[in-house]
């Protein structure tokens, strides 16, 4: 059940939805020990961890963020599980101001221009959608 | 794995970490349906739910936690999983200035009486202890 994409279900229960409406997404991580580029592109030869390649996403998706009114709640290395287990190394959080700008941003130039990082670095994840009302 | 409280082993771990950074609580928790309080609770036979009752804990909560410079960065209820699968209801992450407030905030004077709206309306979470980077909110 580990997952990197939404399912066509899940795109379309999210869509189903009312698309004005503000939603904040908890992203729960696990990385790959190390990350896979592709062959060609220039990081391949870097031998970074999973966790470093998706950091490199993180930084860029702040970018996008900030250019979109999106905000970044928070973002943390996981330490431990203080009730209950799992396994998981980050977790991080993103405000939309609409359920239409967290749709927008995955066709954006500049978000594609930095998806390979994700790719690279992601093993899989949680993205749980939440209504948190405006902020 | 879900459960309801930390084990001796997790509440000591959590105390003894050296890191006195800022920390995340990442909450994942699932209420009872409806809330089951005790006979002798004030709130004792009211039809309300397990996210009724839970509210109460956590408004509590975020009082007493802001006397130890802790606060609210989400209190989201779960519309539904866009990538991944599970069974939560709601999201709650907690922002403290380090472990040490995050304590305080359990021995707080008013916790014993706030504690009975968790009791009544959890049913299971997980707690997730994350070494803050950035946090706005």
């Amino acid at each position: 059940m580990n997952a990197t994409q939404p399912s066509p279900d899940q795109i379309k229960a999210f869509l189903a939805a009312d698309m004005a409406e503000p939603v904040a997404m908890l992203n729960v991580l696990k990385f790959k020990p190390k990350a896979t580029y592709e062959s060609d592109a220039s990081e391949a030869e870097l031998n970074l961890t999973g966790q470093e390649a998706y950091t490199r996403y993180g930084k860029g998706v702040f970018e996008v963020l900030k250019r979109i009114g999106a905000k970044p709640l928070f973002s943390a290395p996981a330490n431990r599980f203080m009730i209950g287990a799992g396994d998981w190394d980050a977790a991080a959080i993103v405000w939309y101001p609409s359920r239409q700008s967290f749709i927008d941003m995955s066709q954006r130039e500049d978000y594609r221009a930095i998806h390979y990082h994700r790719e690279a670095g992601l093993d899989h994840q949680l993205l749980i959608e939440t209504t948190p009302g405006p902020q | 794995m879900p459960a309801f409280q930390p084990t001796g082993d997790q509440f000591r771990a959590f105390r003894d970490d050296p890191y006195d950074g800022p920390i995340a609580q990442v909450n994942l928790l699932k209420f009872r349906v409806k809330a089951a309080y005790n006979a002798s609770d004030p709130e004792h036979g009211q039809a309300e739910s397990g996210a009724v009752a839970y509210q109460r804990y956590a408004d509590a909560f975020g009082i007493a936690a802001a006397e130890a410079g802790g606060r609210c960065l989400l209190m989201g209820e779960v519309e539904r999983y866009f990538i991944g699968n599970g069974d939560w209801d709601a999201v709650m992450v907690m922002f403290f200035p380090n472990r040490q407030a995050f304590i305080a905030t359990l021995n707080h004077s008013t916790y014993q009486d706030m504690h009975r709206h968790r009791d009544a309306g959890l049913l299971a979470q997980e707690l997730l202890t994350t070494r803050v980077q950035t946090a706005t909110g």
